[in-house]
């Protein structure tokens, strides 16, 4: 090593008073660089003091700060100190200590709670508020554009996925629909549409509109299992859970979009981290569209505990949603959901409202057949889903 | 004495720039977006530093801290006008006009003021924090001023269909580069109001081309005249890059600092082609990438479930062999990856070139005035420029 000997060269330097460069004398010793100003003045730089400043496009040279002297730049091109520098400068690349770090704690904290305070406190409030306020011709053209949209995104190749139409299923639809008596519950008359689609699940959307998918036709060993679907979806239209999330969703997301930026796109994060937040919200909805299912149910002589054969199974075939799934699962854990099926079974049973299923098998046939695909269907008579719970 | 005029050298470097912008990038990913505003402070520290007027880089000299703390400080106060304002709108809009189209616009009229609130503040944060020959530039406060004029010569330029388009980018540029300080000096904006009209010449043939082909076409049922119309597409395209040349060009010339100025002759040819090879480089290395990480989820998928080659692959459900989490990772995976290699292309193949390009074509005139020039004080703007960061005004630099 040759750090011992003192190398000289001359280099750009800035003193940050006036826009004027100075072209100045530097000695590099092993311990300093002192830099020899043209006004005679001369700046001793220890070499633990000296910074290079970072992510410099032009690397072949050097730009000096040090801590003293916040302003000064010393731009050294010099090839043999730039490389001695760069090997014996002990804190080259020492970073400045953070500053400020009180107010990002502070604006920090800020900035979390008037979030939390806005996701989890305002929005929800006024939503519910506003939502027993909107008139319904209002929820029904939101109602209407959730459903185009629900729609248009289940579908193949840009065309929205089918409606079922087969007159003998719509009338088997509308019969359980009249069995179930939701009416005087309800602002508005209630749209039941079954879709063309394989996913075991149903809607319900603001304004009376409920969604059955194919799939749980198909899923559904009785038409009580279909009825006790029904009912609860019936129950979130009544209780106008619908209505509410949509808007607490046009409060919500901008707030996030606010947050994530446009990082990555952000549609990712942003729609986990809104499902993230709903299923918070939902999973009390849930109950309580639950509850209204099982009231409505015995109301009709029906077996409430077909809401729980009908979980039970699912249950059985896709697991439930424990742990972390739990949180992105919108509804509570299948378990304590069958629980209580049973127990306003036993309810209906010991005030002895039990009656026919509630389709015969006729209609219960039609219903499977409403998107004209032909379905093996298992026996209509065995429908009793409650024995199997009562028992 | 008299000095020549100083021409720009560019230092920025593609493999360079490639790696600070996938370190970066790979960064903010993974940290939820939250390293974005350390990501945004790196890359000007290296645009900035690659530009040299006389030899001498510019130096950006902001904090990610700072943005940091701006853009929490903007979450404070924007969150209740979006979250609430716009719940309200959307209940009022269903309400009255059963559709939800009023409070999207609604909503958005409402943010256009503090857009452009947002977009002065940002340029006074990056002038503030910009040094060349360790002097500081600077912009006056005046943020009222702006964004009622930005409000009206936006309106006026939608009233007259985009046609005094050049007389408001000319006003809104003087009412900027006015309020600009380097060091103690003033900035001035020469050239009047109608400078710019004669930059947007080649837009406005490639639009009446359009319009005359379209209208002969449908007038004479003659389709032949789409032609001229699609004619009229392409000369309109290359009279945005003349747009974009010219307009840069007459700004430039304008600018007064004392008795020092500035001169710019960017080509509108090279943007043409900085755009044209640019495009072309990402859609080839993306198309690679892509291709690159199938044959990846192929192999994954061989080495899972050997029979998947004789059973043959028709669709995604004939990979049954894969676990639902596993799929879901590569998706993510994938489509991270293409979004980051994107954002990272776009850097090297399009924003540095058209900054090398308009950087070297820039000279500074009679630059012995600049000798007399004093250090200003330290513009503090605790709030950096975290409304810009919180909207998605597009990146300025």
């Amino acid at each position: 090593m040759t750090v011992a000997t003192a190398l000289a060269a001359f280099a750009d330097f800035l003193g940050g008073e006036r826009a004027v460069v100075e072209r100045v004398e530097i000695v590099l010793a092993p311990d300093r660089l002192t830099i020899h100003r043209p006004d005679g003045k001369s700046l001793h730089w220890l070499a633990a003091d000296l910074r290079e400043l970072p992510d410099q496009a032009d690397r072949t040279a050097l730009v000096l700060t040090h801590p003293g002297d916040p302003l000064a730049r010393l731009m050294v091109a010099d090839k043999e100190i730039v490389a001695r520098l760069r090997a014996n400068a002990p804190a080259l690349h020492r970073r400045p200590p953070l500053e400020n770090k009180r107010r990002i704690l502070g604006w920090g904290l800020g900035a979390l709670a008037s979030v939390a305070l806005i996701i989890f406190v305002l929005v929800p409030v006024m939503a519910n508020q506003l939502a027993a306020y909107l008139p319904p011709s209002g929820e029904k053209a939101l109602g209407d554009a959730t459903y185009e949209r629900i729609r248009a995104a289940l579908g193949d190749n840009m065309l929205p996925v089918e409606v079922c139409e087969a007159p003998e299923g719509r009338a088997a639809l509308a019969a359980m629909a009249a069995r179930l008596n939701a009416g005087p519950d309800l602002p508005y008359a209630v749209d039941i549409a079954v879709l063309d689609h394989d996913l075991v699940n149903a809607f319900a959307m603001p304004g009376g509109r409920v969604v059955i998918f194919r799939g749980l036709l198909e899923e559904a060993a009785n038409p009580d299992e279909v009825a006790a679907v029904l009912a609860h979806e019936l129950g979130h239209v009544a209780n106008r859970d619908p209505t509410r999330d949509a808007l607490r969703l046009a409060g919500s997301v901008g707030v996030l979009g606010l947050i994530f930026g446009d990082f990555a796109g952000g549609t990712v994060v942003l729609m986990l981290a809104n499902q993230l937040i709903n299923a918070q919200y939902s999973q009390s909805a849930e109950a309580g569209a639950d509850d209204y299912a099982h009231a409505r149910l015995t109301e009709a002589g029906l077996p409430p505990a077909a809401l729980g054969t009908f979980f039970e199974r699912l249950r059985d075939e896709y697991g439930d949603a424990e742990g972390l799934a739990a949180h992105f699962s919108t509804h509570p854990q299948m378990t304590a959901r069958i629980e209580a099926a049973r127990a306003a079974q036993e309810a209906a049973e010991r005030a002895g409202r039990t009656g026919t299923p509630a389709l015969d098998a006729g209609q219960w046939r039609a219903l499977r057949a409403i998107c004209g695909a032909v379905v093996d269907a298992p026996v209509a008579g065995k429908a009793l889903g409650g024995k199997k719970a009562g028992g | 004495m008299a000095f020549r005029d100083l021409s720009t050298e560019y230092a920025g470097r593609g493999a360079a720039m490639f790696r600070l912008a996938l370190k970066t990038g790979a960064l903010t990913v993974f940290t939820l977006g939250f390293y974005r505003f350390w990501m945004k402070t790196r890359m000007r520290r290296y645009y900035w530093s690659a530009i040299r007027p006389g030899g001498h880089p510019l130096e950006f000299t902001g904090k990610a801290t700072e943005m940091l703390i701006g853009f929490l400080t903007a979450v404070v106060f924007l969150s209740f006008y979006i979250g609430l304002v716009n719940l309200v709108l959307m209940f009022f809009s269903f309400s009255l006009f059963k559709s939800e189209a009023p409070a999207y616009a609604v909503s958005f009229l409402g943010l256009v003021p503090i857009f452009f609130f947002a977009h002065y503040r940002a340029r006074r944060y990056i002038l503030a924090r910009t040094r060349w020959r360790g002097i500081r530039f600077g912009l006056e406060p005046g943020v009222k001023g702006y964004v009622w004029r930005a409000s009206l010569w936006w309106l006026v330029t939608l009233l007259t269909a985009g046609i005094l388009w050049p007389v408001k980018t000319y006003e809104l540029e003087k009412y900027r580069t006015d309020r600009t300080f380097y060091g103690d000096q003033r900035f001035e904006q020469t050239g009047g109001r109608w400078s710019l009209m004669a930059a947007m010449k080649h837009v406005w043939l490639g639009v009446a081309l359009i319009a005359a082909g379209v209208g002969m076409a449908t007038a004479g049922d003659e389709p032949i005249w789409l032609i001229a119309a699609a004619m009229g597409g392409v000369w309109a395209a290359l009279g945005l890059a003349y747009w974009k040349a010219e307009s840069f060009r007459r700004l430039s010339a304008g600018k007064k600092l004392g008795e020092a100025g500035l001169r710019a002759r960017p080509r509108a040819g090279r943007i043409v082609g900085i755009y044209l090879i640019g495009a072309l480089a990402i859609s080839a290395i993306l198309t690679a990438l892509v291709a690159g990480l199938l044959v990846l989820i192929g192999l994954l998928f061989a080495l899972l479930d050997p029979e998947v080659i004789s059973r043959g692959f028709d669709d995604f459900a004939s990979l049954a062999a894969l676990p639902a989490w596993a799929a879901t990772a590569l998706g993510l995976v994938a489509y991270f990856a293409v979004f980051l290699f994107w954002g990272v292309l776009r850097e090297v193949f399009i924003t540095m070139p058209m900054a090398r390009h308009f950087a070297e074509s820039l000279e500074i005139v009679n630059p012995d005035a600049l000798l007399a020039i004093r250090q200003r004080p330290r513009d503090e703007f605790a709030e950096a420029e975290g409304f810009a960061d919180a909207l998605p005004l597009g990146d300025g630099i």
